[in-house]
């Protein structure tokens, strides 16, 4: 078996894509990764509506208000970067996607922390305990919200991790008003995780009667 | 002794030396956290976390990781093209390369090799079945044999499909590769460390569910069920990987002239089987991870004991398991409706309805999941519906059956052992087709379901639409391949032996669950006297089992032919078999131009297409 | 790549700026008003429903540009 030689055929070959392409092939791609993670995700909406139906567990509402407002704070940073870039603007660009990674991590924070309370920590705010008092083991109330939940946090740790290689990569100066694939993938990326969370928010925090 | 060299340092073995490191990481990380907290002890999260990050070690070793590990420190590595440099040519077959010819193949010998792994199986315990009583076989040992079956096979097709889809589409189209090959090559190193997961699993106390692992029992077998569980979640990202190139091979990468409907006709198989790839395989991914993770943490999602729901597993798992066995058959029935004219011929009849029937197939598919659950209490106001829409397959399947007769119609036939692979698929589909309605309609499938008709059904629909078309597949591009023409009457050997075979043992299967076989049933009543039938199915599964080994060797034997003088043996207007053979390493000397109709054959049309379009002015 | 922060101060440029406040601002009131809606005495899980759509509407059009799949734009 051989597929013949570079040699051969160095400047020979069927159709190929020209930078341009490449980033229009890069972006209908990733497109069709978010269409593939929609069935994911509508599949665990399938699962919390199948087993809740229209209850769910009591959760601090201040929370999920807050943690949705901190996604959607860090989303508008990444816009504002993305933009930059895309204007020349190289230095609001690191520093805006520096604030969105900040309050990805706020975030993950959040949930992690405060909500999962994997540290089982207790405490108030104006009478309100802002710590999470639901396990995991809870029955359905408990497994469906941490599958929820921490599906979406991994695909937040992965866009935080994203949006930190991509300042680094301006740092190195790899982007210009041109060429910012790596921006604009980040972005959408980042984007799509907050879009998840804007169905996963009322699903989980405001649809049904608490229990 | 310089070959097992090559060997010790070739991508597989890297990564399987990554993929041990990497589990007894993730393992003993989990069980210290446990042991530091005094958490009773519980191999299941342990073996999770390992699992998934034996995955990464693999990736991270065998090096498909590398490129984009540079782009995260900034830096631009260039994409590698061609041969390795200071090796022989054949190492980077077992080494990470970014050619989809390459990987195409990659995918096709491994397939094969867990193809005849799962073979193995099934004939350990078609053996036992011979006889009613316990022959060599445990309990325990049957059901792991019977599910790694399942599971081996499911994943021997799928890379199968892989093979045809990663060789010929980007070559079918004109491309020179496809839009992202890093991407391309990790989708199929992804697919190595689940299969090793898999097989491990039937050596750490097996498993008994059967390749659907149903709860409540998947909850509560053995570590084995959580290995197999995570095998089959882990093998999913190489289907969703692949089908995101295919997809974006066809949007982008096609030669100029070539809309849609003038694409060669697997082009459109393998888009619909991609489709459905991308999109449902997510649903029994997730499936299969709230199952690890109510088996590791606790958690309650399927256990009507603290107040789950196993019918939403088998929703979940149906809504991919049913569309991918589409996934199977849209692009063996490609291969069909892509061979028939070449030997007939002829024109194919209606390229358009045959298009728009395998994206038809594609999409009902979505719509008829629950036909599998007709008899498990789901609710009854789905049943209807779901017989309903299950019955609406047989339409655009009817259309390719027509259309196949049709091309067939007054052509000039010559049967070489492609054409006959093809004939043999179309019957042997017939089979499982019209045995199909008879379990879709829900009185004839009350007392059918889990009897060996299914056994019967399934196993002529897999070989009628993936099996025999994918054989056809394999004789007829050998030569693009290897540039080198397989030994015919081995070719007819493999094939006279393998069609009765299989014909004796699918009516052999069906009758046997018409007298009241079982299927995953290890032994069985004297009394039903099916055991005459089983011992013919057994033969017949003997013979079937020594046509594929005549097939393999007719395989390697014929790659030390000589190289064969003609070009394109089947005379075919497609644009594989106007480049040379084997395949030059970018495709094409310069892109081509279509200018015809696919399958205008006897007509005296113009080709399909242009190699050298001249120099058109201003351009 | 010469440092442009200076000269890149465009009317488009300052347009997008704009575009992403407003629309920042839009999905901060849609929001509150659904965190208003569920705390009303008898919450509409459908109307919930649509408030999300739109949000996930606005996100996909706005910042993740949806329309750049099927059209040219000038940057990129």
């Amino acid at each position: 078996m051989s597929v013949g030689t570079v040699e051969d055929h160095a400047e020979h070959h069927g159709v190929e894509l020209s930078p341009e392409q490449q980033v229009k092939a890069n972006r209908f791609g990733l497109w069709l990764f978010f269409i593939s993670e929609i069935f994911l995700f509508t599949a665990l909406l399938v699962a919390r509506f199948f087993l809740w139906g229209n209850t769910r567990p009591e959760l601090n509402q201040v929370v999920g208000l807050i943690a949705t407002s901190v996604l959607l704070i860090s989303s508008f940073f990444v816009y504002r970067g993305e933009t930059a870039i895309e204007h020349g603007d190289k230095k609001r660009f690191m520093s805006n996607f520096l604030w969105a990674a900040l309050f990805g991590t706020l975030f993950f924070i959040g949930v992690v922390v405060l909500e999962w309370n994997i540290f089982g920590l207790s405490g108030e705010i104006a009478g309100i305990e802002i710590f999470g008092t639901l396990k995991p083991t809870d029955g359905v109330f408990g497994g469906v919200f941490f599958a929820m939940t921490g599906i979406h946090a991994l695909h937040v740790l992965s866009g935080i991790l994203l949006l930190l290689a991509a300042w680094y990569n301006g740092r190195k100066n790899n982007y210009s008003a041109t060429d910012n694939w790596g921006v604009e993938g980040t972005a959408l990326y980042w984007h799509y995780v907050d879009v998840v969370w804007v169905f996963f928010y009322p699903a989980l925090y405001l649809i049904g009667t608490a229990v | 002794m310089k070959t097992l060299k090559y060997w010790l340092i070739s991508g597989y073995t890297k990564g399987l030396i990554g993929m041990a490191i990497f589990y007894a990481l993730g393992f003993y990380l989990i069980q210290a956290m446990r042991n530091a907290s005094g958490a009773e002890y519980d191999p299941n999260p342990g073996v999770m976390i390992g699992a998934i990050f034996s995955v990464i070690g693999f990736l991270l070793f065998a090096g498909v990781l590398t490129d984009w590990l540079k782009w995260i420190v900034g830096k631009r590595p260039p994409l590698k093209h061609g041969p390795p440099q200071g090796r022989p040519e054949w190492t980077r077959y077992i080494n990470v390369d970014n050619n989809h010819k390459v990987i195409g193949i990659q995918y096709g010998i491994t397939g094969l090799f867990v193809f005849l792994v799962g073979g193995l199986f099934a004939l350990t315990f078609r053996l036992e079945l011979s006889q009613p009583g316990m022959q060599f076989l445990t309990y325990k040992g049957y059901n792991t044999l019977f599910s790694a079956h399942g599971i081996v096979m499911i994943v021997s097709i799928l890379l199968g499909v892989g093979a045809m889809s990663n060789y010929l589409v980007p070559l079918m189209v004109g491309a020179s590769d496809m839009p992202f090959p890093r991407l391309n090559a990790f989708s199929y190193w992804v697919s190595i460390p689940p299969i090793v997961l898999v097989l491990a699993a039937m050596v750490v106390g097996g498993w008994d569910t059967g390749w659907v692992g149903y709860p409540t029992l998947s909850l509560r077998g053995a570590i084995g069920t959580q290995l197999f569980l995570l095998g089959f979640y882990l093998f999913g990202f190489s289907s969703i990987a692949s089908s995101i190139n295919i997809i974006a091979t066809v949007a982008f990468m096609r030669a100029p002239g070539m809309s849609l409907f003038r694409m060669p006709i697997f082009v459109w198989g393998a888009l619909s089987a991609a489709l459905i790839q991308l999109t449902a395989t997510q649903t029994v991914g997730i499936s299969l991870l709230l199952s690890v993770m109510e088996r590791s943490f606790g958690m309650t999602f399927f256990d009507p004991a603290a107040g789950g729901q196993p019918i939403l597993y088998q929703h979940l798992f149906w809504f991919y398991s049913h569309p991918v066995v589409y996934v199977f058959v849209l692009p063996g029935l490609g291969v069909i409706s892509e061979l028939l004219p070449v030997f007939a011929r002829k024109t194919l009849f209606g390229y358009k309805w045959i298009a728009l029937s395998s994206l038809g197939i594609a999409l009902v598919g979505f719509l008829v999941w629950a036909h599998h659950m007709f008899v498990s209490g789901m609710a009854d106001s789905l049943r209807i519906p779901f017989m309903v829409t299950t019955l609406f397959v047989a339409i655009p399947t009817g259309v390719k059956f027509f259309s196949w007769v049709a091309t067939l119609w007054e052509g000039k036939i010559s049967f070489e052992t492609p054409m006959l692979f093809v004939l043999g698929a179309i019957s042997v589909f017939l089979i499982g087709g019209i045995t199909g309605p008879i379990l879709g309609t829900i009185p004839s499938d009350m007392p059918l379901h889990d009897s060996y008709w299914i056994v019967g059904h399934f196993h002529a629909t897999m070989f009628g639409g993936f099996v025999f078309p994918y054989f056809a597949a394999i004789y007829y591009w050998y030569p693009k391949v290897t540039g080198r023409m397989y030994n015919e009457k081995l070719g007819k050997l493999h094939f006279w032996l393998m069609v009765p075979g299989f014909w004796v043992m699918s009516f052999g299967q069906m009758s046997a669950g018409i007298a009241g076989m079982r299927r995953r049933i290890a032994d069985y009543d004297p009394a039903l006297g099916v055991t005459g039938t089983q011992i013919l199915i057994t033969i017949a599964a003997f013979v079937i089992a020594w046509s594929v080994i005549i097939f393999v060797y007719n395989l390697i034997a014929s790659a030390r032919r000589a190289p064969m003088t003609n070009p394109n043996p089947w005379r075919s207007r497609a644009p594989e078999w106007q480049t040379a053979s084997p395949v030059p390493e970018l495709n094409y000397d310069e892109t081509f131009e279509v200018v015809g109709g696919p399958y205008d054959y006897g007509k005296g049309t113009p080709a399909y297409v242009n190699m050298h379009p001249a120099a058109v002015p201003g351009d | 790549m010469s440092d442009e922060t200076n000269k890149t101060v465009t009317a488009g440029y300052k347009r997008d700026w704009r575009i992403g406040w407003i629309v920042f601002a839009g999905l901060m009131v849609l929001t509150l008003i659904e965190f208003a809606v569920a705390n009303l005495s008898n919450p509409s899980a459908v109307l919930l429903i649509i408030i999300g759509l739109i949000k996930a509407a606005l996100i996909v059009y706005f910042f993740m540009h949806v329309y750049r799949l099927w059209r040219e734009e000038k940057h990129g």
